[in-house]
């Protein structure tokens, strides 16, 4: 029972290990206004929720079936947005586009940030410096790391650059004008700005893993890659569900670095957009068709949703 | 279902939304009306100023058209409000939707037009009868819109843009800097000269076509009545076909697909293109970033009908003090205080007759005088090249489609049609 649920019903002072008697006739506030304390101690949270969450995705599913505008409330109109993304060739290509960032970088953020904490785990010289190298990507902003990746990449940047001079190529690599290799850039650069992020994390999962188990696995004769597997791993299953469903959740929601790298034009053909492109595309200026934006939105919530489920399935049955 | 379960689901699906990036809002347009206050009255009590980005360098002039102006009018007090350069049609739109507009607002025709569109803007024809007489009519034209009638703005400073060489550049490709390239045409005949020249090392053209490049060269992008985009005409199709095969004839750098070449002015300025378009005070800006180009200047007509970039002010409906914000207005664009701010500013132009002194269309002889004059010079033909109409998402459709051709991916046809298709849809939302 909880202790709220203890509370209502006047027993506040045993929850402690000594039972502390309240004073004869005198009731704590609490206990005075009985039922409706637990939501009075709720009312701040409740209220940022309902204003900041439940009002905006409630307006966000009813916009969804109007044709409003920036500028004007607009009528309902159905199911007419829904129907027009179906018919939108970008919408399919934002998709596939997000579905390939989920499948190549949920197994580099969820395994390359663990093998860096163990590493920085240990105790040796100057890994406070390597610890705090790992994390300066996270604390630069996206846009500015975008744009040092943009000189970088561009045909006349610092990589076409050097393997030119190097003698390895002859002609610039298309990195910010080919479909794929755009892709695998941004990609390289969500999974360059997130290892420190997922790392910290794991970090601290990996104080938790029981020491005298990798000792005992190492008096058996286990490798350090056999126990990592037999006893780091279930040690940190917890947390790797924790950044995977993160992970998820980036990856079908990425912008910043899109957007960066192809100028916010979705590149060549607009063969780089990802839904939240697409929101952001329909959804700003004096034009902007709220009502589109938002059936766009209301998809993603549902693309979001779906492997959040399975992996939430997932890891009951694991547990 | 239970109704812990109904509170747990709609908690869930807030949440869920929220992460998924929504969290929109329809706002109701603070949509202007008829009874807006009468322009008759006097000229006294408070108004706002907002202009775009003019603080950082010109806030010594402003503040003295605002010192004049309450001098002139005794009562009046003007609180100016200078907003950045970037995300003003953002600012101006939070502005319009919170009903928050300032009594006088800087504008240019695109966001004259989405204003007015939504009924936000004074008709200012109804209120001043002297705006034929006062501005030149080519600026006056960028307030007045196909399919809504009036005008929505007075106009204030002008610009227009023309060629600028670099005389060492074109010298590599074969061409006289006295008569460098006058047509497309020509520029990409030059290009290959240079190419071949530079082993591909240097270039001409840093830029795709745009909207503007197929008004310059005289194809319609939009029907008269502002209700349809035409733009896939087998003209546009010729002049898109032209770009195509000088970008696959590597005449132009693989970056100009995305932009990230730095833009035309940019590599200009860095001495690495030998073209480029822009306004008539390019010079002075790009010798004192790069003095090396010191010299190097060769300037000429820019191809085609010139495009013309208007500034202007306008009166919102929602201004509580119209005939102190309409005095404002026209105290700010008259000839007087307009021939200060050309002065001030080389390259800009006053909207006003009165000033239209034929002493402007005279060169000192040095390049950055002789584009002043052809800038000028230009202003009689020039025009807003961009339609109005043309949004965001509709920029980003026709970027998108115009580099799908050069690129291959599509024909110069297909992709043509395709914009258009999808600027018509987006035009009739």
């Amino acid at each position: 029972m909880s202790v709220i649920a203890d509370a209502t019903k006047g027993t506040l002072g045993t929850v402690g290990r000594e039972p502390v008697a309240a004073p004869r006739g005198a009731r704590s506030p609490i206990r005075s206004h009985g039922r409706f304390s637990p939501w009075l101690l709720c009312l701040p949270a409740m209220f940022f929720l309902i204003v900041f969450n439940v009002v905006p995705a409630v307006n966000t599913v009813v916009l969804s079936f109007s044709n409003a505008k920036m500028l004007s409330g607009g009528t309902l109109v159905g199911l007419d947005n829904y129907v027009r993304m179906l018919q939108d060739p970008q919408v399919g290509t934002a998709l596939v586009n997000v579905l390939i960032y989920l499948v190549v970088c949920l197994p580099f953020l969820l395994f390359l940030p663990l093998a860096l904490a163990i590493l920085v785990e240990k105790k040796i010289p100057a890994i406070g410096f390597f610890r705090t190298m790992f994390y300066t990507p996270v604390v630069a902003s996206a846009v500015v790391v975008g744009l040092i990746w943009t000189w970088m990449l561009d045909s006349r940047g610092a990589i076409n650059g050097l393997a030119r001079s190097l003698g390895f190529i002859t002609e610039s690599i298309p990195f910010l004008t080919d479909r794929w290799l755009l892709l695998f850039s941004a990609m390289s650069l969500t999974i360059w700005k997130g290892l420190g992020y997922y790392m910290v994390i794991y970090l601290s999962a990996l104080g938790s893993v029981s020491r005298e188990l990798h000792e005992a696995a190492a008096v058996d004769g286990a490798s350090a890659w056999r126990r990592f597997w037999t006893v780091t791993v279930p040690g940190v299953r917890g947390t790797m569900f924790l950044v995977g469903m993160l992970i998820v959740i980036g990856a079908l929601r990425v912008f910043s670095e899109l957007y960066i790298l192809t100028n916010g034009q979705g590149g060549v053909g607009g063969k780089n957009v990802s839904p939240v492109m697409l929101i952001e595309m329909h959804a700003t200026g004096f034009n902007g068709n709220l009502g589109y934006a938002s059936a766009l939105s209301v998809m993603l919530f549902f693309v979001t949703l779906v492997p959040l489920l399975v992996m939430a399935r997932i890891q009951r049955k694991a547990d | 279902m239970s109704s812990r379960k109904l509170a747990t689901a709609i908690v869930s699906v807030a949440a869920g939304l929220s992460i998924a990036g929504c969290g929109l809002s329809g706002s109701q347009g603070a949509g202007g009306s008829d009874s807006s206050p009468s322009a008759e009255g006097e000229v006294t009590g408070d108004v706002t100023l907002q202009t775009w980005a003019l603080k950082a360098g010109f806030s010594e002039y402003i503040e003295g058209v605002i010192a004049g102006f309450e001098e002139t009018y005794p009562g009046t007090k003007v609180t100016w409000i200078d907003q950045p350069g970037d995300g003003y049609a953002d600012k101006l739109l939070a502005q319009a939707a919170a009903g928050e507009l300032p009594d006088v607002i800087n504008t240019t025709p695109a966001f004259g037009y989405q204003l007015a569109n939504e009924d936000l803007l004074q008709d200012i024809a109804k209120v001043d009868d002297t705006l034929d007489a006062t501005y030149v009519p080519g600026a006056l034209e960028g307030f007045q819109f196909a399919g809504i009638e009036g005008t929505y703005g007075y106009p204030w400073y002008l610009s227009s843009e023309l060629n600028y060489w670099n005389t060492d550049i074109l010298s590599k490709a074969d061409v006289d800097p006295a008569s460098p390239p006058a047509t497309i045409d020509e520029l990409i005949t030059a290009s290959r000269a240079l190419k071949e020249a530079t082993d591909g090392q240097e270039y001409l053209i840093s830029k795709k076509p745009t909207i503007g490049d197929f008004a310059s060269a005289g194809i319609p992008v939009i029907n008269d009545e502002g209700t349809e985009f035409v733009f896939n005409s087998d003209e546009a199709v010729a002049l898109l076909e032209k770009y195509r095969e000088a970008y696959a004839d590597d005449l132009m750098p693989a970056d100009v697909l995305t932009d990230k070449f730095l833009g035309g002015t940019e590599l200009f300025k860095k001495g690495t293109v030998g073209w480029t378009a822009t306004g008539g005070n390019y010079i002075g800006t790009a010798v004192k970033d790069n003095p090396s180009l010191e010299g190097k200047f060769a300037v000429s007509p820019h191809f085609g009908t010139a495009p013309i970039a208007v500034q202007g002010v306008s009166i919102p409906k929602t201004t509580k003090n119209l005939p102190t914000a309409i005095a404002l207005a026209q105290y700010l664009t008259n000839a007087e205080n307009q021939e200060e701010f050309a002065e001030l500013v080389p390259g800009i132009f006053p909207s006003t007759s009165a000033s239209q002194s034929a002493d402007l269309a005279k060169s000192d002889g040095t390049p950055a005088g002789d584009a002043k004059a052809i800038a000028f010079e230009s202003l009689s033909t020039a025009k807003v090249m961009e339609p109005v109409q043309i949004t965001t998402a509709m920029s980003t459709a026709i970027n998108q489609e115009i580099t799908a051709a050069l690129t291959g991916q599509v024909t110069s046809k297909e992709a043509l049609d395709n914009a258009v298709e999808k600027c018509n849809q987006l035009l009739a939302e």
